[in-house]
C-alpha cells in the first residue's frame, strides 16, 4: 500500500487541439482534505471528470490504493469508491427525500420494483453515516441548499466511498451553513475517507485543508501542504502575478448626498437600513449570502418594494417601483447573476450594450438607427477593450470578463447618478477583473456615486473607501478609509 | 475561418434549406405536373388560397420571437368574426348604395379587430402577471372563446354576409393582384418592417432571448408581452376576416386546423417557440412551400388533400432532425422551470 | 394523523381538485333538486369518463416526464380505422374483437416507437416533433390509406363487445342506461398506472426525468430507452383505447380524434400535473377528469342551454389554472 489513495501523474488532456490540461500531477492521502484551487476555466472541472471517468485522458498514469488503473468508466470510479458531488447536487427537486436516497442504490442493483421498506432502510442507513437527521417525507426541492448538500453527501457515503468529491460546495451557503458543512466533512475525514474539495476562495482554504493543489491554465502550479502557504504565495500561484491593484482614494466627494436610505425596511429580507452616498465615491456593501445585501440593492432598483423607510435622491424624496422608474431616476444596477439577468446571449454584442439606452438611440416613433447603435458598441468595445472583431457577433462568443464589459457598458452608455454593482467580478479573469476595476475608479472620479455589493473583500477593500457590512439584514459595521484592514471586516461580518 | 463558416451556415441555416426545398419542389412539380403547374389558374389559386393563414402565421410569429405561443388564435378570430358578421347581417339593408355597405363593413371590421385586441390584452395578462406558461393560458383561452362561439351560435354558421364583402375573397386588384395577397403583403411589409426598423423589434427579440436580462435592462416587459399578443391577435383577426369572405360564413370552428399549420410553418422557418429568432423572410419562404405542396397535390386526381399533411408532417420532422444535425446542438427542449 | 402529513396533503393539488369535485357535485345536487345522484345520472356519468379518462392516463405518463404529447389522437384514429377496416375486409371480429384489438395495438405500438425514436435520439422538444407525426399520421391515415368511415359494416364482434354492459339502471321515465363492460378497461388502466407508477422503477424513472434529466442520467437510468419505451408503449396504449372508442360508439370514423389533445390535455394539467414534468398523480387526474364530466354533464339538470357546455369546460380549466399559478406565485413570496 501506498502511501497515497489517489496518484494522477503527467494527466493530459486536449480538446480540438486545446490543452486543457497540460502534464496535471495530484494525488490525495487517505482521511485528508485537499484543495484543488484555481480560476474560472483553469481546467479543475476537466480534471474532476477524468476522475471520476466521465472524459478519458490523454495522457498519464492513474493509481488507486497502489494498483494503476487503465481506463476509468463512471461505473469503474463507483466501484472503485469514488463520488463526485456536482455543484447542481443532482437531486431530484420533485422527489421526497428518502428516494433520493434511496434511488441510486437501486438502480445500481437493477431492483426493478419499488419497496419503500427498503428505500427507508437504505435512507436512514446513510443518514446515520453522518448522524444527521430529517424527515425522510419532505420532498427535496423544499429543502434549504444546506440541507440538499448534507443528503447529497449521505447519498455518496452508501457507496462505501474512499474518496469524495464536493465541487464548490460552499457557493450558496451562509456562513453558519459552511461551519455546520466543514464539521461534516472533518467527520469524514476523521473516519478515513479522503476528500477533495474544489474552491477559489482563500479563506475556505485555508480553514479546511490539509493539502492543497493550485491549477493555472491547464498545469498544477503548486502543490504541497496548506501550512507550507502564504496567503501571498496562494493569490499569486491563483493569478499568476502579484496583485498591483491600486488603492481607490476618493478625488472630488460632494458635499450633499445624492441617494439618502432612511430606515428602509422589507420584511424577512432587511431591517432599518440608512446610509448616505455622495457623488464621486465608492460604497462597499458586504456581508454574507443571507445577510440581505442583494435584497437591498434589488430595492434600490425597483424589484422588491421596501415595506416602510424612505429613499431621497438629489433632496427629494422618491418611491422607485420598477426598473424602468429606476432608469429615469438616474440608477443603474449590474446584476449578480451575469447569464440568467445581465445578458441575452444568443444576440449580438452591439444590441446586449444598447438595449437600456434605445430610447436615446431612436427616432421619433421608436425607428431605430442601426448606423448610432453600431458607433455607440463600438465605443464602449474602444473603452473597455472588448476583445471581439465585430460588435455584431453573439454575447455567447465572449469570455466571462468581456461579457462582464458589456453589462457595465449597458449601464454606463445611459447618463447616470448612481451605479450599484453587485459581484461586479463574479467569474471574471484577473486582466478583465483590473480593467472593470479601473474604469470604476475613473467614473468614480468623474462624479458618479457607485455602490458596490460584493463577499469578496480584497475587492471591497481596493475599491472602497467606505465599507457598510451587513449581518441577518442589519447594518452592523461601517468603515471608513482607503485602506480597511481586511481582518477588520471578517471580525464583524459574521 | 472556422468560426464564420459555422456561424454563416447557424444563421442561415434554414433560409437554405427552405430555398433547396423550394426549388425541390419546383422541379419535382413541373417534371410531373409541367403544364399545370405552369398555368395562370394555378398560382392565382396559390395567392388565393395562402394568404388567409399566412396572415395568421406572421401574427403568431410575433408571440414565437417573444418566447410565447398562442393557441387561442383561431378561436378567438372565430368568436370575433361572429360579432362582426352578426353586425352586418343585421344593419345591411336592401336598397342600400355600395358606400353605405362599404361603412357598415368598415365599422365591423373595426369590431372584429378590437375583440382581437382584448383578446391579446387578456392572453398577455394571463401570462406576465399571473406566470402561467403560456401553452396553458392560451389552450384555456381558446376553450372559453370557442365555448362562447357555440353558445351564441348555438353551435351553427353564420351567415348573411353582403356580396361585397365575400366578393373580397376573389377579388383581383388591378387585374392581376389577388385582394387576400394584396392585405398579406401590406401586413408583410409592416410587419418586416416592426422588426428590423424600430425598438419594438429589437426589444422583442431580446426578451424572447433572456425575458430577464431584459427586465434588469428596465425594458417593460409586462408591456412588451400584452402589447405583442396584441398585435398577433389582431393580425390573426385579419386573416379570420378573409377567411369569413371565402367561406361567405363563419362558425366556432372553422378553421381549427390552421392552428397547428400555423406553427408548423414557423417552426420549418426556423421560428421556434423558444424564442429570440427567426427571420420574416424565412417565414414567407415556408409558407409558400407548404401552398404549393398543397396546390401540387391538388393537381393529381387520385390524392385528396390530406396528401399534403402527410408531407407536412413528414418535411417537419425531417428539418428538425436536419437542423439538430448540422447545428450540431439544434435546439432542446427549454425548461422553463418555476425558481425552486 | 399527525400534523406534518396533514399539512403535507393540503399542499397537494390532487388534495383541492378532490374538494372542488366533491363540492361541486354537492352544488349541482342541490341546484337541480336531487338531479345527480340519481342512478341513472351517475351511470351516464361514469361511462362518459371512459375514453377520456384512458387518453388522460396515456397523457399523464407523457407530462411526468416532462414531455407534451399532441400525437396521441392521430396515433389512436390511424390504428382503429386501420384495424377496423382490416377486420371489414377480411371478415374477422364476427363474433370475436379480440384480433381488433390486439391489430390496433400493435399499430399504435409501431407508430408510438416512432415517436420514442425520434424523441428519445435527439433530444428535441416533444411537442413540436409531436405536432409533425400528428400531422404526418394524420396524413397517412385520410391520404394515403384513404380510410372510410365504418358505420353500419362494423364488424358484430366490436358492436357486442361495445352494448355489452355490467348492469342496467332506468330513470323515472322508464328510460335504460347501462354500465358499460369497457368501464372496467378504464379502471384497470387506472389501476395499471398508477402501479407502474408508484410501485416500478420505470414508474419513478419517468418522475425523476421529469425532475431534472441530467441528474437521472448522473443515477443511472438509461434516459434514451426509458423515453422509447415510454413513447412505444402509449402508442399502443392510445391504439387500443381508440379501438375501445370504437366498441362503444359502434363506428369507426377517421376524422372523429381530431383536437381531441386540447381538451385532454388541459384536464390533466388541471389534475395537478406540470408541463415542466415530475409532477402529476393517477388520483388527481381522474378527479380532473371527473369535473369535466360531471360539468358537461350536468347543464341540462342545471337547466343550462348544452351550447354552453364547451364554454364551461373551458371556464373550469381557465380558472383551475389560474388559482394554482396564484398559489404559486404566493409560495415563491
Amino acid at each position: 500500500m501506498s502511501e497515497y489513495l489517489l496518484q494522477m501523474t503527467g494527466i493530459c488532456k486536449s480538446f480540438a487541439g486545446v490543452h486543457a490540461l497540460d502534464h496535471v500531477n495530484f494525488a490525495i492521502r487517505p482521511g485528508k482534505v485537499m484543495c484543488l484551487a484555481g480560476e474560472n476555466g483553469c481546467g479543475k472541472s476537466t480534471l474532476v471528470k477524468i476522475i471520476s471517468g466521465v472524459y478519458t485522458r490523454d495522457e498519464g498514469e492513474v493509481v488507486f490504493e497502489g494498483n494503476p488503473i487503465s481506463k476509468i468508466t463512471p461505473a469503474e470510479a463507483t466501484r472503485l469508491g469514488i463520488q463526485v458531488i456536482y455543484q447542481d447536487l443532482s437531486i431530484f427537486p420533485n422527489l421526497t427525500v428518502m428516494e433520493n436516497l434511496a434511488i441510486n442504490s437501486e438502480i445500481t442493483e437493477g431492483k426493478k420494483f419499488v419497496n419503500r421498506k427498503r428505500w427507508e432502510a437504505t435512507a436512514k442507513e446513510a443518514l446515520s453515516k453522518i448522524g444527521y437527521e430529517i424527515d425522510l417525507q419532505a420532498k427535496m426541492g423544499e429543502l434549504s441548499v444546506a440541507d440538499k448538500q448534507l443528503v447529497a453527501i449521505c447519498r455518496a457515503l452508501l457507496f462505501n466511498a474512499k474518496l469524495i468529491i464536493m465541487d464548490e460546495p460552499t457557493t450558496a451557503l451562509t456562513k453558519r451553513e459552511v461551519d455546520a458543512l466543514f464539521k461534516t466533512v472533518r467527520q469524514l475525514k476523521d473516519s478515513g475517507i479522503a476528500i477533495m474539495f474544489i474552491s477559489h476562495k482563500t479563506e475556505e482554504i485555508f480553514e479546511i485543508s490539509d493539502d492543497v493543489c493550485i491549477m493555472r491554465n491547464g498545469k498544477n502550479v503548486y502543490a504541497g501542504p496548506t501550512a507550507e502557504l502564504t496567503r501571498q504565495d496562494f493569490t499569486f500561484h491563483m493569478t499568476g502575478r502579484e496583485l498591483t491593484d491600486d488603492h481607490f482614494v476618493p478625488k472630488n466627494i460632494s458635499k450633499e448626498p445624492v441617494l439618502k436610505v432612511e430606515h428602509l425596511c422589507q420584511k424577512n429580507k432587511y431591517q432599518d437600513v440608512s446610509f448616505e452616498l455622495r457623488k464621486g465615491e465608492i460604497l462597499g456593501v458586504t456581508g454574507l449570502l443571507g445577510s440581505g445585501r442583494t435584497e437591498l440593492a434589488l430595492s434600490l432598483f425597483g424589484l422588491g418594494k421596501p415595506d416602510s423607510g424612505t429613499i431621497t435622491l438629489n433632496g427629494q424624496e422618491v418611491k422607485i417601483t420598477s426598473p424602468i422608474q429606476a432608469q429615469k431616476l438616474r440608477i443603474g444596477y449590474v446584476p449578480e447573476d451575469r447569464l440568467t439577468e445581465g445578458l441575452c446571449l444568443q444576440q449580438p454584442i452591439a444590441d446586449n450594450i444598447t438595449l437600456s439606452s434605445l430610447k436615446r438611440l431612436s427616432k421619433a416613433m421608436g425607428f431605430l438607427r442601426h448606423q448610432d447603435i453600431l458607433d455607440d458598441a463600438n465605443i464602449w468595445k474602444e473603452k473597455f477593450s472588448i476583445a471581439t472583431d465585430d460588435v455584431r457577433r453573439f454575447a455567447s462568443t465572449l469570455s466571462g470578463g468581456n461579457q462582464q464589459k458589456i453589462v457595465l457598458s449597458k449601464w454606463l452608455s445611459n447618463d447616470l447618478d448612481v451605479l450599484i454593482l453587485n459581484g461586479p467580478t463574479v467569474g471574471v479573469d484577473v486582466g478583465a477583473k483590473q480593467d472593470i476595476h479601473h474604469l470604476i475608479h475613473e467614473l468614480a472620479n468623474e462624479g458618479l456615486a457607485v455602490i458596490i455589493i460584493s463577499d469578496d473583500l480584497s475587492e471591497v477593500v481596493v475599491n472602497c473607501s467606505r465599507v457598510i457590512v451587513m449581518r441577518d439584514g442589519s447594518i452592523v459595521g461601517e468603515l471608513t478609509g482607503s485602506d480597511i484592514p481586511e481582518e477588520d471586516i471578517i471580525e464583524i461580518i459574521r | 475561418m472556422l468560426t464564420k463558416v459555422k456561424e454563416f451556415s447557424q444563421k442561415n441555416l434554414y433560409t437554405s434549406m427552405l430555398l433547396a426545398l423550394l426549388v425541390l419542389l419546383l422541379l419535382f412539380f413541373s417534371i410531373t405536373k409541367g403544364g399545370t403547374l405552369w398555368s395562370l389558374g394555378t398560382w392565382n389559386g396559390i395567392f388565393m388560397q395562402f394568404p388567409e393563414y399566412g396572415v395568421m402565421t406572421i401574427g403568431v410569429m410575433f408571440c414565437f420571437i417573444s418566447g410565447n405561443i398562442d393557441m387561442s388564435f383561431v378561436a378567438l378570430g372565430n368568436f370575433a368574426c361572429i360579432l362582426g358578421v352578426q353586425y352586418m347581417a343585421a344593419n345591411v339593408t336592401e336598397g342600400m348604395g355600395n358606400g353605405q355597405i362599404i361603412g357598415v363593413m368598415l365599422v365591423a371590421v373595426l369590431i372584429v379587430m378590437v375583440i382581437g385586441a382584448i383578446g391579446g390584452v387578456i392572453n398577455g395578462l394571463l401570462i406576465s402577471l399571473l406566470n402561467i406558461p403560456p401553452v396553458m393560458a392560451t389552450i384555456a383561452m381558446q376553450l372559453v372563446w370557442t365555448g362562447v362561439s357555440v353558445a351564441i351560435t348555438e353551435g351553427k354558421a353564420v351567415s348573411g354576409l353582403p356580396s361585397l364583402y365575400t366578393d373580397i375573397g376573389h377579388k383581383m386588384v388591378f387585374g392581376f393582384l389577388p385582394f387576400p395577397f394584396l392585405i398579406f403583403l401590406i401586413i408583410f411589409v409592416i410587419s418586416a418592417f416592426l422588426l428590423k426598423y424600430t425598438t419594438y423589434g429589437e426589444k422583442l427579440y431580446m426578451i424572447g432571448t433572456n425575458i430577464k436580462a431584459a427586465k434588469f435592462s428596465a425594458i417593460n416587459t409586462t408591456g412588451m408581452t400584452v402589447a405583442t399578443f396584441v398585435l398577433c391577435d389582431v393580425i390573426c383577426c385579419i386573416g379570420s376576416l378573409l377567411m369569413v369572405s371565402t367561406m361567405a360564413s363563419t362558425k366556432a370552428d372553422y378553421g381549427t386546423s390552421y392552428v397547428m399549420r400555423c406553427i408548423l410553418i414557423l417552426v420549418l422557418a426556423g421560428v421556434l417557440p423558444d424564442g429570440g429568432m427567426g427571420k420574416i423572410s424565412n417565414v414567407f419562404l415556408a409558407i409558400i412551400s407548404i401552398q404549393i405542396i398543397a396546390s401540387g397535390v391538388n393537381m393529381f386526381p387520385s390524392m385528396n388533400t390530406y396528401y399534403a399533411s402527410l408531407i407536412w408532417g413528414g418535411l417537419l420532422i425531417i428539418v428538425l432532425i436536419l437542423s439538430t444535425k448540422l447545428t450540431g446542438n439544434g435546439f432542446f427542449v427549454k425548461k422553463r422551470k418555476k425558481s425552486s | 394523523m399527525n400534523k406534518a402529513t396533514l399539512k403535507r396533503m393540503t399542499r397537494r393539488t390532487e388534495f383541492w381538485i378532490f374538494l372542488v369535485l366533491v363540492i361541486m357535485c354537492i352544488g349541482i345536487q342541490a341546484a337541480s333538486g336531487g338531479g345527480l345522484f340519481k342512478s341513472s345520472t351517475v351511470v351516464t356519468i361514469l361511462r362518459s369518463m371512459v375514453v377520456d379518462g384512458m387518453f388522460a392516463m396515456c397523457c399523464l405518463v407523457v407530462m411526468v416526464s416532462g414531455g407534451f404529447d399532441l400525437s396521441f389522437p392521430a396515433v389512436a384514429a390511424l390504428a382503429y380505422s386501420l384495424a377496423t377496416t382490416i377486420c371489414v375486409n377480411m371478415g374477422w371480429c364476427a363474433t370475436n374483437p379480440i384480433a381488433g384489438l390486439l391489430l390496433a395495438t400493435l399499430i399504435g405500438f409501431v407508430l408510438g416507437m416512432l415517436n420514442g425514436w425520434i424523441i428519445a435520439n435527439f433530444k428535441l422538444n416533444t411537442m413540436i416533433v409531436t405536432l409533425g407525426t400528428q400531422t404526418f399520421f394524420t396524413g397517412v391515415s385520410m391520404g394515403l390509406l384513404q380510410m372510410q368511415e365504418i358505420t353500419s359494416t362494423l364488424p358484430l364482434g366490436f358492436r357486442a363487445m361495445g352494448e355489452s354492459y355490467l348492469f342496467e339502471v332506468y330513470n323515472e321515465a322508464g328510460i335504460r342506461s347501462t354500465m358499460s363492460t369497457m368501464f372496467l378497461f378504464f379502471v384497470a388502466l387506472a389501476a395499471v398506472t398508477s402501479f407502474v407508477l408508484n410501485h416500478t422503477m420505470f414508474g419513478r424513472a419517468l418522475y425523476a426525468i421529469g425532475g431534472n434529466e441530467v441528474s437521472a442520467e448522473r443515477a443511472g437510468y438509461n434516459v434514451k430507452r426509458v423515453k422509447f419505451i415510454l413513447y412505444s408503449v402509449v402508442g399502443a396504449v392510445s391504439g387500443f383505447i381508440g379501438m375501445i372508442r370504437v366498441c362503444m360508439e359502434r363506428q369507426s370514423i377517421p376524422k372523429a380524434m381530431v383536437g381531441r389533445e386540447m381538451t385532454i390535455i388541459p384536464a390533466v394539467i388541471l389534475g395537478g400535473a406540470s408541463i415542466f414534468g415530475g409532477e402529476g398523480t393517477v388520483f388527481g387526474t381522474i378527479c380532473a377528469v371527473g369535473i369535466i364530466t360531471v360539468v358537461s354533464n350536468s347543464m341540462l339538470l342545471m337547466g343550462i342551454d348544452t351550447y354552453w357546455q364547451s364554454f364551461f369546460n373551458g371556464l373550469v380549466i381557465l380558472i383551475g389554472i389560474t388559482v394554482s399559478a396564484v398559489q404559486a406565485m404566493r409560495q415563491k413570496r
